[in-house]
């Protein structure tokens, strides 16, 4: 790391009327990764192994793609290229060739290098190189697994047509001392060719935690900056967290007097949708009555067996307590999403006519238009828990299906149990039957995303019927089956899972509300 | 006129590369999809990682619109063609590995089961003509 202070301290003392010969040039930055562990293990052995390495593979490659190496430090070299696809094809080559010459050692004895290549506007000098570029090539190396080659967006914007590999795209990272995030691609040479084991996975976590984390943070920001009123943006995580003073709560104990039938629904409504009883200076309550909120339905408390044995990740069938709840009577349609879009907190307008459901929305989408709904309502307007979702399908009924076990058609919209034609697909929400606690497309339709995190069966899931979650995970629970799904797929128990942040055009969602 | 004759142009370009995105994005003629692990007839015990290997194409999320890219999906036991002007479908037959993975872990029940991979655009819809890999078949023990 020494060598990028000196890349620093490059940038200051430039002369004002110097003429310094610049030139575009991708950079290679490689440096040896555990460097002070090899030399500690054997601290004359690492060093003359290392001057091989440069002597005999590092140098020859170099001058062989028509490079130029600039300098090398105790552990690491920096060259240039004129040309970027050289540039990487180099360092495919000297990964490849030292992964040959570590075959024969001991696992901690292996040198591996970490390279790094950008594209950059650089100030050449006889015996170094300085310039941004330079700092960028640096940072996407020390970014950069052991063995592996990571390239700039500039880099792959030239070679991705050129250069047979693939390249898998991190994302866009923020690297230390540069303002402005860097696009950020894995070079993948033949992948027959390279040795992987967890390595793989632990990038692939990386690679979605920081998207993620970057979603959230810039969803975040976009929420603040361009809610009308910034206080409601302060307060917006409040709701969220259990609600001591919260408005619906006076609905909540009428669901425990009412049956649990599609009636107690208007009247809890109009229990929601009462303005708020807040002191009326503030310019919150004009916000909240703003929103068009989604028709909600009250649940009351109970216990259900989850689950089922049809398939291998609906077992073990498993008693959950369930608390008192309300659910969205419908999917959330395209008008109640535009809302969200309209208000600059959600990422896309929606296409479709405006009673059908919002499809193509991944669970990032659907998780930032509740948290848009509950700043913009004051309410606790979050996504059901996957058996929630199933506890409201099943509508108080144990069967294979809410109707009884055997599939009756026009009870669903899915595939080949209806004749909708397929342009007309999806058909508006509530165009079927509502099942016994009032709630429409409960299975068939369009897939909905809980908020539980996948887990391929049900061996450890909580019995409280809150949500299964880890940070960060990479998939997450859709339930419902789609109108492009057959009659199994619409089944109250089934399951299956998504990619967190892909879009898909058969996904929706419906929204809960704590009490 | 010439601005709005220039807006008229632009407005055209733009419309036919929406309909571009629509379906059958190019691929180009050498693209190659393959297995790289399991290989064809190979008999497997439990649980394994399926790796997905691509030539001439790159991987990419999918939503991202770069050309000559797209992201994998293993369909599993299926007999039915592939419809080129429908998204491939997603069930639990169509695995969708759409942030851009190149191996998963692949679980199935003793047996013999088809195995084969089909590269989608951004949208999920197959390329023109269709990136696709062997059909091969594996035994789980």
């Amino acid at each position: 790391m020494a060598e990028i202070r000196d890349f620093k301290s490059g940038r200051n003392p430039v002369p004002p009327d110097g003429a310094m010969p610049r030139r575009l040039a991708a950079i290679v930055a490689g440096d040896i990764s555990g460097y002070s562990r090899l030399m500690q293990l054997d601290e004359e052995g690492t060093h003359s192994r290392v001057k091989r390495i440069e002597r005999d593979l590092i140098e020859p490659t170099i001058t062989e793609h028509h490079g130029k190496l600039v300098k090398t430090t105790g552990d690491g070299f920096i060259a240039i290229f004129d040309s970027p696809v050289e540039a990487v094809r180099c360092s495919i080559v000297i990964q490849q060739n030292l992964v040959g010459r570590n075959a024969s050692l001991p696992k901690h004895y292996w040198i591996e290098y970490r390279i790094g290549v950008n594209l950059g506007d650089v100030i050449i000098e006889t015996d170094d190189v300085y310039g941004d570029g330079v700092n960028i090539a640096s940072r996407l190396e020390g970014i950069a697994d052991p063995g592996q080659v990571y390239i700039s967006g500039g880099i792959y914007e030239q070679i991705k047509h050129k250069l047979v590999c693939g390249y898998e795209s991190l994302g866009d990272r923020k690297v230390k001392n540069i303002t402005d995030p860097v696009r950020v691609y894995r070079v993948l040479p033949d992948p027959a060719a390279f040795n992987r084991t967890r390595k793989r996975r632990e990038s692939i976590l990386l690679f979605l935690l920081s998207l993620a984390l970057l979603i959230i943070a810039g969803g975040s920001l976009w929420y603040m900056l361009l809610q009308p009123h910034g206080e409601v943006g302060k307060q917006a995580s409040a709701p969220v967290s259990p609600p001591a003073e919260m408005p619906s709560a006076p609905s909540l104990p009428a669901p425990a007097v009412r049956p649990a039938t599609p009636q107690p629904a208007p009247a809890t409504q109009q229990a929601a949708r009462q303005p708020q009883p807040a002191p009326g200076a503030t310019p919150a309550p004009s916000v909240a009555s703003a929103v068009r909120e989604p028709e909600m339905n009250t649940i009351r408390a109970g216990i259900f067996t989850m689950g089922s044995n049809d398939d291998v990740t609906e077992k073990p069938t498993h008693q959950v307590t369930i608390k008192p709840f309300a659910i969205s009577k419908y999917p959330i349609s395209v008008r109640d999403w535009n809302e969200c879009a309209a208000a600059k907190a959600c990422a896309f307008a929606a296409t479709g006519k405006d009673d059908a459901p919002v499809t193509n929305v991944s669970w990032t989408d659907a998780k930032q238009f509740v948290a848009w709904l509950a700043g913009a309502t004051r309410k606790a307007y979050r996504l059901p828990s996957e058996a929630e979702w199933e506890y409201a399908a099943r509508g108080g009924t144990q069967t294979k299906y809410w109707w009884g076990d055997q599939f009756q058609s026009g009870m669903a919209n899915c595939k080949n149990c209806n004749d909708i034609a397929v342009a007309e697909q999806p058909i508006k929400v509530g165009s079927f039957k509502p099942n016994p606690f009032g709630l429409y497309d409960m299975g068939g339709g369009v897939d909905q995303w809980v908020e539980d995190c996948w887990h391929k069966n049900y061996q450890g899931a909580p019995a409280d019927g809150s949500a299964w979650v880890e940070p960060e995970c990479a998939s997450h629970v859709i339930r419902s089956g789609s109108w492009k799904n057959d009659a199994r797929y619409a089944r109250p128990s089934n399951r299956d899972s998504y990619d967190t942040n892909v879009r898909y055009p058969t996904h929706g969602f419906r929204v809960a509300l704590s009490p | 006129m010439k601005i709005a004759r220039l807006i008229a142009l632009s407005a055209v370009v733009t419309c036919l590369s929406f309909a571009a995105y629509a379906q059958g994005k190019p691929a180009p003629k050498d693209a190659l999809l393959y297995f790289v692990w399991p290989q064809d007839g190979a008999v497997i015990k439990g649980g394994f990682w399926c790796r997905f290997g691509l030539r001439n194409m790159g991987v990419t999320h999918a939503g991202d619109h770069f050309q000559n890219s797209g992201h994998h999906h293993l369909l599993i036991d299926v007999n039915e063609p592939l419809d080129p002007n429908e998204p491939i479908p997603q069930d639990k037959s169509h695995l969708h590995y759409g942030a851009g993975q190149t191996e998963a872990r692949i679980e199935l029940p003793p047996g013999k089961h088809t195995l084969q991979l089909v590269l989608g655009d951004a949208n999920h819809y197959p390329f023109n003509p269709p990136v696709v890999s062997n059909k091969i078949t594996v035994t789980i023990k």
